[in-house]
């Protein structure tokens, strides 16, 4: 009897430690699959900004596209985490200390996210480490996306090296420290203000959207754009069915996204044994994001239709719609998607139109579509979700609710972290002569100035190129 | 530089991987120089490719 517990004993360890070994494996290859899925928004982003761009500037466009993945990527991993780690409780904390969960502060980013020193470990090839790699790629690929909607508002008048600079500053600084402060169960915006963004509609799309705006004011607008007595001229790209695919791959690389917003189960670093979450600790299944993705894609796509007949708006709109209910994925009901996304869809032409009234050249709308309707997604969650708990069932005593003004707060504090930054580095570029392509050049087109390739037959040039 | 290990077998006990960096001078300085190498390559490129840029504007003008 006693041989058969002992061996029964052995064979339930065993079976434990293989499905353990098994829910590592399956936690390890589902983040690792978010990371090709988001690469896909990168595609898309090409996609879409190239179409908008005219044929003489087309290849100019792509380089800096594929420029914003490559440097964002790289100086995410010599700084950008760090910053992830180290400043949630900053400048609540002016000594940034560790908060409640003890995942934070310098010195656990100093011990975990640095390329160097005893930290390094956890930066590269590590058998008893099957989640910082996956982690760190899906939060770089997040870091990449910010650059990529910032990428296009800017096109055919940035010059490359000063927008490069501008991605590094957005990707792996100020959205990093809006996703420290707002995506962390011990940001202080969590904590103090039960700051609510399950699928990073300020953290990342208000961010990047405004940090564009800030760019935007100092880099001024494309040559031909605005006439003498203030009236705007429509600029159209060369290729619409380009954008319009673009935009459909960028909706798909958003499932990878919205899927790494999930925290799996079974893992030490899992909220939970045996469900699922958010990164605060709240409930969350596929499950729900299932229903409530496909809905918002097409409640913008209905809103936008309704609107303006235009497919680029109603590709647009699908985007507005996932954008706008992306804090709420995890608490939104269908038809709270619906309505939401489908007054998203609705808004957004208006809205770009207002801005280009103002001056602003936002070549594809990406002020709009991402920091205003970033902001909106924000604040209508506190609408909705006012009084659900902010952390989950480990957190500790008294922990904010959701609120209306606690997400207020928090979409003034991303726009902030968005504009003000752009405006600074764009500002200095400026001075420095590195920002706005010279005016002959943008005339002439970027492609035949700097780029030693051609996009298509010489039989494709723009009307308005120079010889 | 190097490997620190001359065996994969001493890496692995008790059935299971030693929780630690296994990668070219892990346990050492070196992986620290190389970051420095490459942040350096990095801001180098940028110059250069800033000043390649201003030439070619420079011929537009």
């Amino acid at each position: 009897m006693e041989d058969q517990i002992l061996a029964l004993t052995e064979q339930l360890a065993a079976v434990t430690n293989a499905a353990q070994v098994t829910n590592t494996m399956f936690a390890e290859t589902y983040y690792f699959l978010s990371i090709p899925l988001m690469v896909l928004i990168h595609a898309g982003f090409l996609l879409y900004e190239m179409g908008q761009t005219r044929v003489k500037n087309v290849l100019s466009s792509g380089i800096k596209n594929l420029l914003a993945f490559a440097f964002t990527i790289v100086t995410f991993y010599l700084f950008g985490w760090w910053f992830y780690w180290a400043l949630p409780t900053f400048p609540y904390d002016l000594a940034s200390g560790a908060g409640y969960m003890a995942i934070s502060g310098i010195e656990y980013a100093n011990a975990i996210a640095l390329p160097w020193g005893d930290s390094a470990q956890y930066m590269g090839p590590n058998m008893g480490d099957h989640a910082s790699g996956v982690f760190w790629g899906a939060f770089a690929l997040f870091a990449a996306t910010t650059a990529s909607i910032a990428s296009g508002a800017l096109i055919e008048r940035i010059q490359t090296v000063g927008f490069v600079i501008c991605a590094i500053v957005l990707g792996s600084f100020a959205w990093v420290v809006a996703a420290a402060w707002g995506w962390h169960a011990d940001g202080w915006l969590v904590t103090e203000f039960g700051f609510h963004d399950f699928g990073a509609a300020g953290l990342v799309h208000a961010v990047a959207g405004f940090f564009a705006l800030g760019v935007l004011m100092n880099l001024g607008p494309r040559v031909g754009k605005y006439n003498d007595d203030g009236s705007a001229n429509k600029i159209v790209g060369h290729n619409l069915p380009l954008t319009v695919a673009g935009l459909m791959l960028i909706i798909v690389g958003f499932f990878g996204f919205l899927m790494a917003c999930i925290i799996l189960p079974g893992e030490a670093w899992s909220w939970y044994a045996d469900g699922g979450t958010t990164i605060y600790g709240t409930p969350m299944t596929l499950s729900a994001l299932g229903f409530n993705i496909v809905l918002a894609c097409s409640g913008g796509i209905i809103g936008a239709w309704i609107v303006t007949k235009d497919p680029f708006w109603m590709m647009s709109g699908c985007l507005a719609g996932i954008i706008a209910t992306a804090s709420g994925l995890d608490v939104y009901f269908g038809s709270h998607i619906i309505i939401i996304a489908t007054v998203a869809g609705m808004i957004i032409k208006p809205c770009a139109e207002w801005l280009e009234g103002l001056g602003i050249d936002d070549a594809v709308g990406a002020v709009t579509i991402h920091g205003t309707i970033g902001v909106f997604g924000v604040v209508v969650l506190g609408i909705f979700g006012s009084g659900i708990p902010g952390l989950g069932a480990f957190a500790p005593e008294g922990t904010v609710a959701i609120s209306l003004w606690g997400q207020f707060v928090g979409a003034v504090v991303m726009f902030l972290l968005g504009f003000v930054p752009g405006y600074i580095v764009s500002w200095l570029l400026h001075k420095a002569g590195m920002l706005r392509v010279p005016e002959a050049v943008q005339i002439k087109g970027l492609d035949p100035v700097k780029v030693p390739a051609q996009a298509y037959p010489e039989v494709m040039v723009s009307p308005d190129t120079e010889a | 530089m190097g490997y620190f290990a001359d065996s994969f077998t001493e890496l692995y006990a008790d059935g299971a991987w030693i929780d630690m960096g296994m990668y070219i001078g892990a346990g050492g300085s070196s992986p620290g120089w190389y970051t420095l190498i490459a942040a350096v390559m990095l801001v180098v490129i940028l110059v250069v490719g800033n000043k390649g840029e201003q030439d070619s504007y420079d011929k537009h003008k």
